[in-house]
């Protein structure tokens, strides 16, 4: 099991794709009879003010199936996953939704991922968490670590391999 | 009446913000609240939904089949764990195909999701399941005087169609239990900003600087301290402030508490035993009795 099988273009893959795409494409259906370019969505985006995101124009650009187009862009990766153009919606539209679709199919073409997506990914695989137990700095410069500080034990999957299992089944399986 | 938990404890708490974990460990248990450790957890899947969003799904599912196997509910005191074990239960409650597809998954590991467990986040337990009247009544230390900005994270509160603990656009239940502690909070335009935290994967400047913007408004409404209830958001907004206020030209200077530390010292637990030492942002400005 490797991060390669969950991320680029094994055979499985192709399965994915269809899936993620059929996924999409639900999505356009349902947006093409609600939406209304009202932009509440944009109004409120925390990555609208800082990065440009526009959702309302994502939308948009999805009703017209330029889906491609998307996934090719970085603009995609900008969200901040607030959810409040999700929760704000007056036509319960989630754009959100749609951006977390559109770079699964990044990941799953075999674009490049962003960032520390593939070390996290590569940390899920190896102990089940992101990443494992950290030392960290007080406010006058000392060291700690966890047992120190008398925590318990980290909790994390007890067999790693049968975890490890469970995991290739995703890369396999339909999404 | 006492009340057993396991506690779910994710990535980021138990690796790194030891201070929640802490204090969570020492200060509700005060309030007959019960916290059994249970080997085995994984990652709630909710950072990898960018990548695979059946990944999250099926780290949650598993996370949840983990607790019920155990008989037990699940305290789960990070907004982002909240968020996604709350939406696979939303989500594999209305789709028994899903359901039985991850079910087929979590077969490698001899787990099986029900659905029968039930979940809380830090906010929920305290104000819902242990009542402010109760924690008024076990305060201590009040903290008269202390004027409080609360922070509550965007997973935590949206969105409300999978069910959350508090309320979208409004959301008060912190300010109540702060109130019992007698400090004193006031509203304020930013309250719902989001901290920036999942950009640190991979836009970490931009995420610094939503960082940054919040705090700065925050120490000009002349707030004494900052309150989270959320590893992701108290690693922004605590540990990475210094650098938040290089990126908005600003020398930022806001004490920054997990709520159970605040809790803590108000039910008279020791300030060493909370873990105040690890808060980066400067907390001894505040003198507490």
């Amino acid at each position: 099991m490797s991060i390669v099988d969950l991320t680029s273009m094994g055979k499985s893959q192709t399965e994915l794709r269809k899936e993620i795409n059929g996924q999409l494409s639900k999505l356009q259906d349902e947006i093409s009879d609600y939406c209304f370019q009202c932009a509440k969505c944009t109004a409120g985006c925390e990555a609208h003010k800082l990065l440009e995101l526009e959702p309302h124009k994502m939308v948009a650009l999805l009703k017209r199936g330029l889906i491609d187009e998307m996934v090719n862009s970085d603009i995609i990766w900008t969200c901040m996953s607030c959810f409040k153009c999700r929760e704000r919606c007056p036509q319960r539209v989630a754009p959100v939704e749609i951006l977390f679709a559109l770079k699964n199919m990044a990941v799953v073409s075999g674009k490049q991922i962003p960032g520390k997506y593939t070390a996290m990914l590569q940390s899920i695989l190896s102990i089940g968490l992101i990443q494992d137990v950290q030392e960290v700095t007080t406010r006058d410069n000392k060291t700690m670590k966890r047992d120190e500080l008398g925590l318990p034990s980290l909790s994390k999957p007890c067999d790693p391999a049968k975890f490890q299992v469970g995991l290739t089944k995703i890369a396999v399986e339909k999404v | 009446m006492k009340k057993k938990y396991a506690l779910y404890p994710g990535c980021l708490m138990p690796t790194e913000q030891y201070a929640y974990e802490l204090s969570i460990r020492e200060s509700l248990p005060l309030l007959d609240i019960e916290l059994v450790d249970i080997d085995g957890f994984s990652c709630c899947g909710e950072p990898m939904k960018s990548v695979n969003r059946l990944l999250t799904l099926y780290l949650s599912a598993r996370n949840l089949a983990l607790a019920e196997k155990h008989k037990l509910d699940l305290f789960i005191p990070c907004a982002m764990c909240h968020l996604a074990l709350s939406e696979c239960r939303h989500i594999l409650g209305n789709n028994p195909e899903m359901k039985k597809r991850i079910n087929g998954m979590l077969a490698s590991e001899e787990l099986t999701y029900k659905g029968t467990g039930e979940i809380v986040h830090t906010v929920d337990l305290l104000h819902d399941l242990v009542g402010v009247e109760t924690i008024k009544q076990r305060v201590k230390k009040p903290m008269k005087g202390i004027k409080l900005a609360t922070h509550y994270g965007c997973h935590l509160i949206r969105p409300t169609e999978i069910g959350r603990p508090v309320d979208s656009e409004h959301p008060m239940k912190m300010e109540a239990i702060l109130e019992a502690l007698e400090a004193e909070t006031v509203d304020y335009p930013e309250k719902l900003d989001c901290c920036g935290g999942i950009l640190q994967i991979n836009l970490p400047e931009s995420a610094l600087t939503k960082t940054g913007q919040k705090l700065k408004a925050v120490q000009e409404h002349g707030f004494d301290g900052f309150v989270d209830v959320c590893p992701w958001c108290h690693k922004m907004f605590d540990s990475r402030q210094s650098k938040a206020g290089e990126t908005v030209a600003a020398k930022l200077d806001v004490p920054v508490f997990y709520l159970t530390q605040l809790l803590g010292l108000a039910l008279g637990v020791k300030k060493e035993k909370l873990g105040l030492e690890l808060n980066l942002s400067p907390v001894d400005k505040l003198e507490f009795g």
